[in-house]
């Protein structure tokens, strides 16, 4: 269980999180929600130690998130980042296999390799992408090959940062699926920030809106239609007009 | 009112001053941390090596080879007005491995390396791929930073050794071949007159500057500003810092090892 108890951060005078409160529960999808720059990276990345929080709490099964305890947690842990951040001075079969080329995972090369292209083929990507860098990739694809990292040794945890931005509607459905089979099959528990609705269904058991630092709403997805809250009403049928302003 | 502002303003530099001071050297002692602990990660190391050290090669050489030919003509030039030409092998052989060798490699070395390495490690930073290596158990310190210092501070020494080389046959060449020495006193002159800790402390100087330069590299490459500006401002800054560095560790080596 992930648990945020009132997370406060600035950067510089910009107030992004206002005091975020949010549960996650283990083996359970949780998608988040929210018009762009209200702070939503800067969420999970806080849950990480990748930015510090200015105030609040991370708690990890009830445990606050030490260096040590962190250590353990990225163990078993694995990120699709918002551009994807693939190591451009390694070729993607490398990306994909980086754990299992160093550190605890480590194994022979050729097995590592085969990982990485089973790992790819899940993600629509064929076995000639391997030897490729990642700059010869478009958007699209680099988006799936960091997925294909992130899921490359069956973490238990798993944050995905907009993994459906910038793929067509067909690859989209694809990782959909792909991201529940994981949550589901696997018993990962799963972070998933994005704006495509479909995904959201798709994906989550729990969604929850941020908005001026704060979760507005939280809630089992069959109440999100009900949810009676007008900032989620606006956002979830993407209406000009509302409570949250258009221009930001 | 005036006064208390000004004061409020000396104050405020001051502090800023001293905290860049504080985590530039709480970032040293933890890159020779990293570079000591494991896990060590060897082809990076070698990577490093091969970037920093034998692609420097070409750089270094023409910089010594110029420098020691001029040098020659210099010391002839000066030497001549006290009837003392025949001190130019010797002058020009200590004064390129005691100072012209380590300060001119080491400022080419910067220019070329704490440049390459702040803008690689800068372009990381703002692409999120140090975040990624951190959510994939590796520490950037010990994944990025230690190969680079390490390969630095082993490889510009032995640039200076052979920017040393270079430059003496640089003067070898000027002073053979335009001031007319004789080719094997020239040589005699040079070997006859050097001492031991010449060369030993000129390669001390190489090692501590190529230590500097990498640390600086990585230092403004993980401290990068967002976005492409923030990359140029981080290399630009990082180039300079090395220079100044490079200088300022040299006078005090100077001093630390000649003074009498
Ligand atoms: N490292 C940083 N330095 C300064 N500002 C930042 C940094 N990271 C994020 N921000 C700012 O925080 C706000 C929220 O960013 P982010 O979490 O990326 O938004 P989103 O909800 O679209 O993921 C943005 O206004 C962004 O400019
Ligand atoms: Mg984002």
């Amino acid at each position: 269980m992930i648990e945020l108890t009132d997370i406060h951060k600035s950067f510089g005078s910009k107030h992004v999180l206002r005091g975020v409160n949010l549960t996650v529960p283990t083996g359970t999808s949780t998608v988040i929600i929210g018009g762009s720059g209200t702070g939503k990276s800067v969420t999970l990345k806080c849950i990480l130690g990748l930015v510090t929080p200015d105030q609040g709490e991370v708690r990890i099964n009830g445990a606050p998130m030490t260096d040590d305890g962190r250590e353990a947690f990225l163990e078993r842990f694995g990120m699709l980042f918002q551009g994807a951040a693939l190591f451009d001075s390694l070729p993607i079969w490398q990306n994909v296999a980086f754990r299992l080329l160093r550190g605890n995972l480590k194994r022979p090369k050729a097995e590592a390799r085969e990982i990485a292209i089973e790992k790819l083929r899940r993600v629509g990507l064929t076995p000639d992408v391997a030897n490729l860098f990642p700059a010869e990739l478009s958007g699209g694809m680099q988006k799936r090959v960091g997925l294909a990292r992130a899921i490359a040794t069956d973490p238990q945890v798993i944050f995905f940062d907009e993994p459906t931005t910038g793929l067509d509607p067909i690859m989209a459905g694809v990782i959909n699926d792909l991201i529940r089979e994981i949550v589901t099959e696997m018993g990962a528990t799963a972070m998933t920030i994005t704006h495509d609705m479909s995904s959201v269904r798709a994906i989550s058991d729990n969604v929850a809106m941020l908005h001026e630092g704060v979760i507005k709403w939280t809630g089992p997805i069959a109440d999100l239609d009900q949810s009676g809250d007008p900032y989620v009403d606006q956002f979830i049928h993407g209406r000009a007009t509302g409570p949250i302003a258009a221009v930001r | 009112m005036a006064v208390a502002r000004t004061l409020g303003g000396i104050g405020r530099v001051t502090l800023g001053s001293m905290a860049s001071i504080g985590r530039a050297a709480l970032f040293m002692i933890r890159a020779v941390a990293a570079i000591f602990t494991p896990p060590f990660y060897v082809r990076e190391f070698w990577h490093a090596l091969l970037t920093i050290g034998y692609f420097s090669l070409p750089v270094v050489g023409l910089t010594a080879l110029f420098t020691g030919a001029a040098l020659a003509l210099q010391i002839y030039a000066g030497g001549s007005r006290f009837q003392a030409e025949s001190v130019v092998p010797s002058i020009v052989a200590i004064g390129m491995v005691r100072e012209l060798g380590p300060v001119l490699g080491g400022l080419m070395v910067a220019a070329r390396v704490a440049s390459s390495v702040a803008a690689e490690i800068g372009t990381m930073k703002v692409t999120e791929q140090i975040d990624a290596l951190v959510t994939l158990s590796t520490d950037p310190m010990r994944y990025l930073t230690a190969p680079r210092v390490l390969a630095a501070t082993l490889t510009v020494p032995v640039l200076v050794a052979v920017g040393d080389i270079i430059g003496i046959f640089g003067g070898y060449l000027v002073g053979t071949g335009k001031l007319g020495f004789n080719a094997s006193t020239y040589l005699q002159n040079t070997v006859t007159y050097l001492e031991f800790w010449d060369v030993g402390s000129g390669l001390v100087k190489g090692a501590v500057f190529g230590f500097l330069i990498a640390l600086t590299g990585c230092y403004y490459g993980m401290n990068s500003g967002r976005g492409a500006q923030g990359v140029g401002r981080a290399t630009k800054s990082a180039v300079v810092a090395a220079s100044v560095l490079i200088l300022a560790a040299n006078y005090v080596l100077t001093e630390v090892f000649f003074a009498a």
